[in-house]
Protein backbone atom coordinates (compact mmCIF):
# COMPACT_ATOMS: atom_id res chain seq x y z
CA UNK A 1 0.00 0.00 0.00
CA UNK A 2 2.81 2.38 0.87
CA UNK A 3 5.49 2.53 -1.47
CA UNK A 4 8.96 4.31 -0.29
CA UNK A 5 9.80 6.44 -3.27
CA UNK A 6 13.19 8.15 -2.33
CA UNK A 7 14.76 9.07 0.93
CA UNK A 8 15.75 12.78 1.98
CA UNK A 9 17.62 14.09 5.05
CA UNK A 10 14.64 15.49 6.09
CA UNK A 11 11.98 13.44 4.72
CA UNK A 12 10.95 10.34 2.45
CA UNK A 13 8.93 10.32 -0.04
CA UNK A 14 6.47 7.90 -0.05
CA UNK A 15 3.71 6.78 -2.59
CA UNK A 16 0.03 5.58 -1.72
CA UNK A 17 -0.99 2.91 -4.30
CA UNK A 18 -4.82 3.28 -3.38
CA UNK A 19 -7.42 4.55 -5.71
CA UNK A 20 -10.43 4.23 -3.14
CA UNK A 21 -9.02 4.68 0.57
CA UNK A 22 -11.64 3.23 3.05
CA UNK A 23 -12.09 1.18 6.30
CA UNK A 24 -10.60 -1.95 4.27
CA UNK A 25 -7.32 -0.25 4.35
CA UNK A 26 -7.01 2.49 6.94
CA UNK A 27 -5.80 0.18 10.45
CA UNK A 28 -3.39 -1.42 8.28
CA UNK A 29 -2.54 2.08 6.45
CA UNK A 30 -1.46 4.02 10.13
CA UNK A 31 0.30 1.00 11.52
CA UNK A 32 2.75 1.45 8.56
CA UNK A 33 2.68 5.15 7.89
CA UNK A 34 3.46 5.32 11.78
CA UNK A 35 5.95 2.25 11.40
CA UNK A 36 7.43 3.95 8.62
CA UNK A 37 7.80 7.26 11.12
CA UNK A 38 9.58 5.03 13.85
CA UNK A 39 11.81 3.58 11.57
CA UNK A 40 13.05 6.51 9.66
CA UNK A 41 12.67 9.44 12.51
CA UNK A 42 12.25 11.62 9.26
CA UNK A 43 8.99 13.19 8.06
CA UNK A 44 6.80 11.74 5.70
CA UNK A 45 5.61 13.49 2.40
CA UNK A 46 2.62 11.71 1.11
CA UNK A 47 1.94 11.01 -2.61
CA UNK A 48 -1.82 10.81 -2.87
CA UNK A 49 -2.44 11.31 -6.68
CA UNK A 50 -3.87 8.40 -7.52
CA UNK A 51 -6.45 8.48 -4.80
CA UNK A 52 -10.09 9.20 -6.16
CA UNK A 53 -11.63 8.39 -2.85
CA UNK A 54 -11.01 8.63 0.99
CA UNK A 55 -13.76 7.96 3.70
CA UNK A 56 -13.96 9.16 7.11
CA UNK A 57 -11.94 6.34 8.68
CA UNK A 58 -8.85 6.87 6.42
CA UNK A 59 -9.26 10.44 7.16
CA UNK A 60 -8.85 9.52 10.81
CA UNK A 61 -6.01 7.03 10.05
CA UNK A 62 -4.10 10.02 8.33
CA UNK A 63 -5.19 12.32 11.18
CA UNK A 64 -3.56 9.78 13.80
CA UNK A 65 -0.55 9.59 12.04
CA UNK A 66 -0.10 13.17 12.03
CA UNK A 67 -0.50 13.46 15.87
CA UNK A 68 1.90 10.34 16.49
CA UNK A 69 4.56 12.41 13.69
CA UNK A 70 3.84 15.28 15.70
CA UNK A 71 4.72 14.21 18.72
CA UNK A 72 7.77 12.94 17.39
CA UNK A 73 8.34 16.51 16.25
CA UNK A 74 7.96 15.30 12.37
CA UNK A 75 5.42 16.01 10.17
CA UNK A 76 2.75 14.31 7.13
CA UNK A 77 3.04 16.24 4.29
CA UNK A 78 -0.03 15.65 1.48
CA UNK A 79 0.87 15.63 -2.15
CA UNK A 80 -0.90 15.21 -5.48
CA UNK A 81 -4.55 15.57 -3.62
CA UNK A 82 -7.18 15.58 -5.96
CA UNK A 83 -9.69 18.59 -6.31
CA UNK A 84 -12.53 16.24 -4.45
CA UNK A 85 -10.40 15.53 -1.37
CA UNK A 86 -8.91 18.57 -1.24
CA UNK A 87 -11.97 20.32 -1.67
CA UNK A 88 -13.21 17.98 1.29
CA UNK A 89 -10.20 18.52 3.67
CA UNK A 90 -10.51 22.21 3.50
CA UNK A 91 -14.52 21.86 3.95
CA UNK A 92 -13.22 20.09 7.61
CA UNK A 93 -10.39 22.55 8.58
CA UNK A 94 -7.92 19.67 7.60
CA UNK A 95 -5.96 21.87 5.45
CA UNK A 96 -5.07 23.64 8.89
CA UNK A 97 -3.44 20.80 10.24
CA UNK A 98 -1.74 19.01 7.38
CA UNK A 99 0.70 20.69 5.31
CA UNK A 100 -0.37 20.29 1.75
CA UNK A 101 1.25 20.60 -1.95
CA UNK A 102 0.50 19.93 -5.36
CA UNK A 103 3.32 18.05 -6.25
CA UNK A 104 6.81 17.09 -5.06
CA UNK A 105 8.30 20.07 -6.24
CA UNK A 106 6.03 23.08 -5.04
CA UNK A 107 6.59 21.30 -1.67
CA UNK A 108 10.62 21.18 -2.06
CA UNK A 109 10.05 24.99 -2.68
CA UNK A 110 7.93 25.58 0.52
CA UNK A 111 9.12 23.76 3.08
CA UNK A 112 12.16 21.34 1.68
CA UNK B 1 -24.93 -14.36 -7.52
CA UNK B 2 -25.36 -12.06 -10.04
CA UNK B 3 -27.61 -9.79 -7.82
CA UNK B 4 -26.11 -6.71 -6.09
CA UNK B 5 -22.64 -5.49 -5.58
CA UNK B 6 -20.71 -8.56 -7.57
CA UNK B 7 -18.76 -10.52 -5.19
CA UNK B 8 -14.67 -10.23 -5.95
CA UNK B 9 -12.17 -13.37 -6.32
CA UNK B 10 -8.39 -13.24 -6.35
CA UNK B 11 -7.20 -16.16 -8.29
CA UNK B 12 -3.27 -17.14 -7.91
CA UNK B 13 -2.10 -19.79 -10.34
CA UNK B 14 1.26 -19.84 -12.14
CA UNK B 15 -0.24 -21.42 -15.05
CA UNK B 16 -1.46 -18.49 -17.56
CA UNK B 17 -4.02 -21.15 -19.69
CA UNK B 18 -5.90 -22.46 -16.39
CA UNK B 19 -5.95 -19.14 -14.67
CA UNK B 20 -7.86 -17.53 -17.86
CA UNK B 21 -10.09 -20.40 -17.52
CA UNK B 22 -10.81 -19.84 -14.01
CA UNK B 23 -11.45 -16.36 -14.69
CA UNK B 24 -13.86 -16.80 -17.75
CA UNK B 25 -15.92 -19.56 -15.54
CA UNK B 26 -15.75 -17.00 -12.10
CA UNK B 27 -16.44 -13.52 -14.07
CA UNK B 28 -19.56 -15.62 -15.60
CA UNK B 29 -21.04 -16.09 -12.50
CA UNK B 30 -20.94 -12.72 -11.55
CA UNK B 31 -17.35 -12.51 -9.91
CA UNK B 32 -15.50 -9.67 -10.11
CA UNK B 33 -12.03 -11.80 -10.40
CA UNK B 34 -7.57 -10.49 -10.13
CA UNK B 35 -5.66 -12.41 -11.28
CA UNK B 36 -2.13 -12.92 -9.94
CA UNK B 37 0.50 -15.00 -12.05
CA UNK B 38 2.48 -15.90 -8.56
CA UNK B 39 2.24 -14.95 -4.96
CA UNK B 40 4.43 -12.73 -4.84
CA UNK B 41 1.94 -10.73 -7.53
CA UNK B 42 -1.08 -11.90 -5.29
CA UNK B 43 0.62 -10.18 -2.47
CA UNK B 44 1.01 -7.15 -4.03
CA UNK B 45 -2.74 -6.84 -5.36
CA UNK B 46 -3.87 -7.56 -1.47
CA UNK B 47 -1.70 -4.50 -0.43
CA UNK B 48 -4.55 -2.25 -1.92
CA UNK B 49 -7.47 -4.41 -2.54
CA UNK B 50 -9.47 -7.02 -0.15
CA UNK B 51 -11.29 -9.94 -2.41
CA UNK B 52 -13.81 -11.66 -0.67
CA UNK B 53 -11.92 -14.66 -1.55
CA UNK B 54 -8.98 -15.74 -2.04
CA UNK B 55 -8.48 -18.87 -4.53
CA UNK B 56 -4.89 -20.39 -5.02
CA UNK B 57 -2.63 -22.56 -7.05
CA UNK B 58 -0.88 -24.58 -4.45
CA UNK B 59 2.56 -25.59 -6.41
CA UNK B 60 4.24 -22.23 -8.03
CA UNK B 61 7.74 -21.39 -8.27
CA UNK B 62 9.44 -19.70 -5.67
CA UNK B 63 6.81 -18.93 -3.29
CA UNK B 64 3.92 -21.81 -3.45
CA UNK B 65 0.74 -21.69 -2.23
CA UNK B 66 1.30 -22.66 1.62
CA UNK B 67 4.00 -19.76 2.20
CA UNK B 68 1.33 -17.50 0.26
CA UNK B 69 -1.15 -18.62 2.91
CA UNK B 70 1.32 -18.12 5.73
CA UNK B 71 1.85 -14.25 4.18
CA UNK B 72 -1.75 -13.49 4.06
CA UNK B 73 -2.19 -14.84 7.85
CA UNK B 74 0.38 -12.78 8.90
CA UNK B 75 -1.61 -9.97 7.81
CA UNK B 76 -4.07 -8.36 10.31
CA UNK B 77 -6.15 -7.01 7.54
CA UNK B 78 -5.82 -9.92 5.44
CA UNK B 79 -6.12 -13.08 8.02
CA UNK B 80 -9.75 -13.12 8.24
CA UNK B 81 -10.39 -13.02 3.85
CA UNK B 82 -11.75 -17.16 3.08
CA UNK B 83 -9.39 -18.86 1.70
CA UNK B 84 -9.20 -21.96 -0.82
CA UNK B 85 -6.23 -24.16 -1.92
CA UNK B 86 -6.67 -25.66 -5.55
CA UNK B 87 -3.84 -28.40 -6.03
CA UNK B 88 -2.79 -30.68 -8.55
CA UNK B 89 -1.91 -33.19 -6.32
CA UNK B 90 -4.09 -35.51 -4.12
CA UNK B 91 -0.93 -35.51 -1.34
CA UNK B 92 -2.59 -36.03 2.03
CA UNK B 93 0.07 -33.76 3.89
CA UNK B 94 -0.31 -31.01 1.49
CA UNK B 95 -4.21 -30.77 2.14
CA UNK B 96 -3.43 -31.44 6.21
CA UNK B 97 -0.93 -28.35 6.11
CA UNK B 98 -3.20 -26.56 4.18
CA UNK B 99 -5.95 -26.79 6.81
CA UNK B 100 -3.97 -26.49 9.74
CA UNK B 101 -3.12 -22.66 8.14
CA UNK B 102 -6.74 -22.00 8.00
CA UNK B 103 -7.42 -22.61 4.42
CA UNK B 104 -11.30 -23.16 4.68
CA UNK B 105 -10.88 -26.31 2.14
CA UNK B 106 -8.78 -26.80 -1.12
CA UNK B 107 -9.87 -28.39 -4.58
CA UNK B 108 -8.10 -31.02 -6.58
CA UNK B 109 -7.63 -29.40 -10.15
CA UNK B 110 -9.10 -31.48 -12.25
CA UNK B 111 -12.14 -31.02 -10.57
CA UNK B 112 -14.57 -29.39 -13.27
CA UNK B 113 -14.94 -25.76 -12.98
CA UNK B 114 -17.98 -25.38 -12.96
CA UNK B 115 -17.62 -27.51 -9.56
CA UNK B 116 -15.12 -24.89 -8.43
CA UNK B 117 -17.36 -22.17 -8.67
CA UNK B 118 -20.45 -23.96 -7.40
CA UNK B 119 -17.99 -24.61 -3.67
CA UNK B 120 -16.76 -21.25 -3.58
CA UNK B 121 -20.46 -20.00 -4.40
CA UNK B 122 -21.20 -22.49 -1.79
CA UNK B 123 -18.33 -21.75 0.66
CA UNK B 124 -19.38 -17.83 0.37
CA UNK B 125 -23.10 -18.18 0.96
CA UNK B 126 -21.76 -20.14 4.17
CA UNK B 127 -19.55 -17.04 5.25
CA UNK B 128 -21.92 -14.99 4.80
CA UNK B 129 -24.88 -16.70 6.36
CA UNK B 130 -22.45 -16.66 9.27
CA UNK B 131 -21.53 -12.98 9.36
CA UNK B 132 -25.47 -12.25 9.63
CA UNK B 133 -25.72 -14.42 12.12
CA UNK B 134 -22.90 -12.82 13.98
CA UNK B 135 -24.62 -9.32 13.35
CA UNK B 136 -27.80 -10.35 14.14
CA UNK B 137 -26.50 -11.42 18.07
CA UNK B 138 -24.98 -8.25 18.18
CA UNK B 139 -27.90 -6.12 17.12
CA UNK B 140 -30.02 -8.15 19.02
CA UNK B 141 -27.35 -7.44 22.31
CA UNK B 142 -27.45 -3.89 21.76
CA UNK B 143 -32.01 -3.51 21.70
CA UNK B 144 -31.68 -5.24 24.56
CA UNK B 145 -29.32 -3.06 26.06
CA UNK B 146 -31.67 0.11 24.82
CA UNK B 147 -28.74 2.54 24.15
CA UNK B 148 -29.04 4.83 21.19
CA UNK B 149 -27.06 7.13 19.60
CA UNK B 150 -30.37 8.90 18.04
CA UNK B 151 -33.34 10.14 19.95
CA UNK B 152 -37.01 8.66 18.80
CA UNK B 153 -37.79 12.60 17.84
CA UNK B 154 -37.04 16.16 17.98
CA UNK B 155 -37.97 18.56 20.47
CA UNK B 156 -40.98 20.96 19.86
CA UNK B 157 -40.06 24.47 20.39
CA UNK B 158 -42.06 27.45 20.23
CA UNK B 159 -41.68 29.19 16.59
CA UNK B 160 -39.81 26.17 15.26
CA UNK B 161 -40.30 22.84 13.38
CA UNK B 162 -37.44 20.90 13.99
CA UNK B 163 -37.09 17.28 12.39
CA UNK B 164 -34.26 15.20 11.38
CA UNK B 165 -33.64 12.31 9.31
CA UNK B 166 -30.86 9.59 10.10
CA UNK B 167 -30.01 6.21 8.69
CA UNK B 168 -27.16 3.52 9.60
CA UNK B 169 -25.47 2.89 6.59
CA UNK B 170 -26.18 -1.61 5.73
CA UNK B 171 -28.40 -1.40 8.83
CA UNK B 172 -25.26 -1.30 11.13
CA UNK B 173 -25.18 1.09 13.34
CA UNK B 174 -22.11 3.25 12.71
CA UNK B 175 -20.77 7.15 14.14
CA UNK B 176 -23.19 9.60 13.70
CA UNK B 177 -25.06 10.58 17.12
CA UNK B 178 -27.42 13.64 17.40
CA UNK B 179 -28.80 14.97 20.53
CA UNK B 180 -31.30 17.86 21.41
CA UNK B 181 -30.40 19.12 25.57
CA UNK B 182 -33.12 21.19 27.01
CA UNK B 183 -30.23 22.68 30.04
CA UNK B 184 -33.24 24.50 31.30
CA UNK B 185 -36.30 26.37 30.28
CA UNK B 186 -34.71 28.82 27.87
CA UNK B 187 -31.62 27.23 26.55
CA UNK B 188 -32.16 24.33 23.54
CA UNK B 189 -28.68 22.63 22.33
CA UNK B 190 -28.78 20.84 19.27
CA UNK B 191 -26.07 18.37 18.67
CA UNK B 192 -24.97 16.43 15.43
CA UNK B 193 -21.90 14.39 15.89
CA UNK B 194 -19.63 12.13 13.24
CA UNK B 195 -16.99 9.82 14.95
CA UNK B 196 -13.94 8.87 12.31
CA UNK B 197 -14.84 5.71 11.02
CA UNK B 198 -17.63 3.01 10.55
CA UNK B 199 -19.89 0.32 11.86
CA UNK B 200 -19.58 -0.81 15.29
CA UNK B 201 -16.49 0.47 16.35
CA UNK B 202 -17.47 4.37 15.43
CA UNK B 203 -20.73 3.27 17.28
CA UNK B 204 -19.00 2.25 20.38
CA UNK B 205 -17.39 5.18 20.31
CA UNK B 206 -20.47 7.66 19.92
CA UNK B 207 -21.40 7.09 24.03
CA UNK B 208 -18.52 8.07 25.31
CA UNK B 209 -18.54 11.19 23.13
CA UNK B 210 -22.27 12.03 23.81
CA UNK B 211 -21.43 11.10 27.40
CA UNK B 212 -18.89 14.12 27.46
CA UNK B 213 -20.99 16.90 25.14
CA UNK B 214 -23.94 15.99 27.59
CA UNK B 215 -21.81 17.09 30.55
CA UNK B 216 -20.00 19.91 28.95
CA UNK B 217 -23.38 21.55 28.37
CA UNK B 218 -24.75 20.77 31.90
CA UNK B 219 -21.44 22.01 34.20
CA UNK B 220 -21.79 25.12 31.45
CA UNK B 221 -25.18 25.98 31.94
CA UNK B 222 -24.53 25.52 35.74
CA UNK B 223 -21.89 27.80 35.47
CA UNK B 224 -23.47 30.59 33.88
CA UNK B 225 -21.24 30.12 31.18
CA UNK B 226 -23.29 28.80 28.31
CA UNK B 227 -20.86 29.81 25.13
CA UNK B 228 -21.09 26.47 22.72
CA UNK B 229 -17.21 27.93 21.49
CA UNK B 230 -16.36 27.19 25.35
CA UNK B 231 -18.01 24.18 25.44
CA UNK B 232 -16.64 22.42 22.16
CA UNK B 233 -13.10 23.30 23.71
CA UNK B 234 -13.85 21.89 27.06
CA UNK B 235 -14.87 18.68 25.38
CA UNK B 236 -12.01 19.06 23.37
CA UNK B 237 -9.61 19.25 26.26
CA UNK B 238 -10.75 16.13 27.81
CA UNK B 239 -10.67 14.18 24.65
CA UNK B 240 -7.30 15.14 23.96
CA UNK B 241 -5.92 13.95 27.26
CA UNK B 242 -8.19 10.84 27.39
CA UNK B 243 -5.70 8.02 26.49
CA UNK B 244 -9.26 5.81 26.20
CA UNK B 245 -10.01 7.89 23.24
CA UNK B 246 -6.71 8.05 21.51
CA UNK B 247 -7.13 8.39 17.66
CA UNK B 248 -10.90 8.45 18.39
CA UNK B 249 -11.47 11.79 16.08
CA UNK B 250 -15.46 13.35 15.65
CA UNK B 251 -17.01 15.94 14.17
CA UNK B 252 -19.84 17.93 16.20
CA UNK B 253 -21.95 20.61 15.38
CA UNK B 254 -23.41 22.32 18.21
CA UNK B 255 -26.17 25.21 18.29
CA UNK B 256 -27.81 26.81 21.34
CA UNK B 257 -30.93 27.57 20.30
CA UNK B 258 -32.55 30.73 23.16
CA UNK B 259 -35.96 30.49 23.38
CA UNK B 260 -36.78 33.55 24.79
CA UNK B 261 -35.06 35.74 22.13
CA UNK B 262 -35.00 32.77 19.22
CA UNK B 263 -31.76 33.60 18.73
CA UNK B 264 -29.13 30.45 17.12
CA UNK B 265 -25.88 30.69 18.53
CA UNK B 266 -23.23 27.93 16.42
CA UNK B 267 -19.76 26.61 16.67
CA UNK B 268 -18.36 23.22 15.06
CA UNK B 269 -15.44 20.65 15.05
CA UNK B 270 -13.98 19.72 11.93
CA UNK B 271 -17.64 19.49 10.66
CA UNK B 272 -19.22 20.81 7.10
CA UNK B 273 -20.31 23.98 6.93
CA UNK B 274 -23.91 24.33 7.57
CA UNK B 275 -26.36 25.37 5.08
CA UNK B 276 -28.60 28.41 5.58
CA UNK B 277 -31.36 28.68 3.75
CA UNK B 278 -32.94 32.67 3.10
CA UNK B 279 -36.66 32.22 2.59
CA UNK B 280 -36.83 35.77 1.23
CA UNK B 281 -34.16 35.77 -1.10
CA UNK B 282 -34.12 32.46 -1.97
CA UNK B 283 -30.61 30.89 -1.21
CA UNK B 284 -28.89 28.32 0.06
CA UNK B 285 -25.89 30.18 2.01
CA UNK B 286 -23.02 28.22 3.36
CA UNK B 287 -21.96 28.57 7.38
CA UNK B 288 -18.92 27.73 8.10
CA UNK B 289 -17.25 26.88 11.35
CA UNK B 290 -13.15 27.18 12.66
CA UNK B 291 -12.82 24.59 15.01
CA UNK B 292 -10.59 21.28 14.26
CA UNK B 293 -12.00 17.82 15.12
CA UNK B 294 -12.41 17.16 18.79
CA UNK B 295 -9.59 15.33 19.80
CA UNK B 296 -7.21 16.72 17.47
CA UNK B 297 -5.21 19.60 18.82
CA UNK B 298 -5.54 20.82 22.45
CA UNK B 299 -6.41 24.13 21.01
CA UNK B 300 -9.62 23.00 19.05
CA UNK B 301 -9.52 27.15 17.56
CA UNK B 302 -13.20 27.14 18.55
CA UNK B 303 -15.40 30.68 17.29
CA UNK B 304 -19.18 31.16 17.99
CA UNK B 305 -21.72 33.17 15.64
CA UNK B 306 -25.00 34.36 15.69
CA UNK B 307 -26.98 33.03 12.96
CA UNK B 308 -29.89 34.88 12.49
CA UNK B 309 -33.31 32.89 11.27
CA UNK B 310 -36.22 35.07 9.48
CA UNK B 311 -39.59 33.86 9.45
CA UNK B 312 -39.65 31.06 6.52
CA UNK B 313 -35.92 30.28 7.08
CA UNK B 314 -34.28 27.07 6.88
CA UNK B 315 -31.11 25.88 8.96
CA UNK B 316 -29.76 22.10 7.81
CA UNK B 317 -26.77 20.39 9.38
CA UNK B 318 -26.07 17.14 8.23
CA UNK B 319 -22.88 14.51 8.14
CA UNK B 320 -20.34 13.53 5.68
CA UNK B 321 -22.57 10.42 4.68
CA UNK B 322 -24.67 12.26 2.85
CA UNK B 323 -21.88 14.21 0.70
CA UNK B 324 -20.36 10.74 0.08
CA UNK B 325 -22.11 9.10 -2.93
CA UNK B 326 -21.70 5.76 -4.88
CA UNK B 327 -21.15 6.57 -8.49
CA UNK B 328 -20.19 4.53 -11.71
CA UNK B 329 -16.56 5.61 -11.51
CA UNK B 330 -16.59 4.64 -8.00
CA UNK B 331 -16.93 6.68 -4.62
CA UNK B 332 -17.00 11.00 -4.80
CA UNK B 333 -17.30 13.45 -1.89
CA UNK B 334 -19.35 16.20 -3.75
CA UNK B 335 -20.92 18.69 -1.01
CA UNK B 336 -21.71 21.15 -4.01
CA UNK B 337 -23.89 18.11 -5.46
CA UNK B 338 -25.69 17.82 -1.84
CA UNK B 339 -26.02 21.69 -2.13
CA UNK B 340 -27.63 21.84 -5.38
CA UNK B 341 -30.01 18.90 -4.40
CA UNK B 342 -31.04 20.68 -1.72
CA UNK B 343 -31.46 24.17 -3.41
CA UNK B 344 -33.84 22.25 -5.79
CA UNK B 345 -36.00 21.14 -3.21
CA UNK B 346 -36.19 24.38 -1.32
CA UNK B 347 -37.38 26.21 -4.66
CA UNK B 348 -39.59 24.04 -5.44
CA UNK B 349 -41.31 24.74 -1.98
CA UNK B 350 -41.40 21.18 -1.06
CA UNK B 351 -41.12 20.06 2.89
CA UNK B 352 -38.27 18.75 4.89
CA UNK B 353 -40.57 15.61 5.28
CA UNK B 354 -40.95 15.65 1.19
CA UNK B 355 -37.21 15.69 1.42
CA UNK B 356 -36.52 12.69 3.41
CA UNK B 357 -38.43 10.63 1.42
CA UNK B 358 -36.20 11.69 -1.33
CA UNK B 359 -33.19 10.73 0.65
CA UNK B 360 -34.94 7.20 1.67
CA UNK B 361 -35.12 6.73 -2.06
CA UNK B 362 -31.02 7.17 -2.87
CA UNK B 363 -30.51 4.95 0.22
CA UNK B 364 -28.70 2.70 -2.23
CA UNK B 365 -26.13 5.35 -3.14
CA UNK B 366 -25.15 6.24 0.33
CA UNK B 367 -22.16 4.68 1.32
CA UNK B 368 -21.98 5.59 5.26
CA UNK B 369 -24.43 6.54 8.15
CA UNK B 370 -26.00 9.57 6.94
CA UNK B 371 -27.97 11.94 8.90
CA UNK B 372 -29.25 15.58 8.76
CA UNK B 373 -30.95 18.20 10.98
CA UNK B 374 -33.68 20.85 9.67
CA UNK B 375 -34.42 23.48 11.60
CA UNK B 376 -37.58 25.67 10.00
CA UNK B 377 -38.19 29.33 11.49
CA UNK B 378 -41.79 29.05 11.41
CA UNK B 379 -43.07 32.60 13.24
CA UNK B 380 -40.98 35.60 14.14
CA UNK B 381 -40.16 36.46 17.32
CA UNK B 382 -42.69 38.85 18.56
Amino acid sequence: MLNLIKEETNHILVKVNLTEANLSHSHHFKNELIALLNFKKRSVWLDLQTVTYVDSSFLGALVAALKHAIAMKCDVVLLGLQKDIDDMLKLIRLDKVFKIYSNEQDAQNAIG
Amino acid sequence: MAQGTPKTILLVDDNPLFLKLLNQAFTKAGFACHTAHSAQEGLLYLQAQKPDIILSDYEMPEMNGLEFRRSVLKEESLKDIPFMFLTGSDDKDIMYTGLDLQAIDYVIKDTPVDVIVAKINNLLHTVNKQRELSELEIKKTVAALNIKAVPKEAPLVNGFNIDFWHRDYQDIPGGDFIDFIEADNRYLFVILGDIMGKKWKAWFYTFTYLSYVRAAVRFSISGNDNSVATILQKINEVIYHDEGLRDILSSVSLIRIDKLTQQFTYAGAGDLPLLHYNAHRLQLNQVSSSGLLLGLMSDGNFTEQEINLAEGDQLFLFTDGLIDIAVDEGKKSDYALFAGQLTRHLHSKQTFQEFKSILEQQLATLVDDSSIICIHKTVSHA
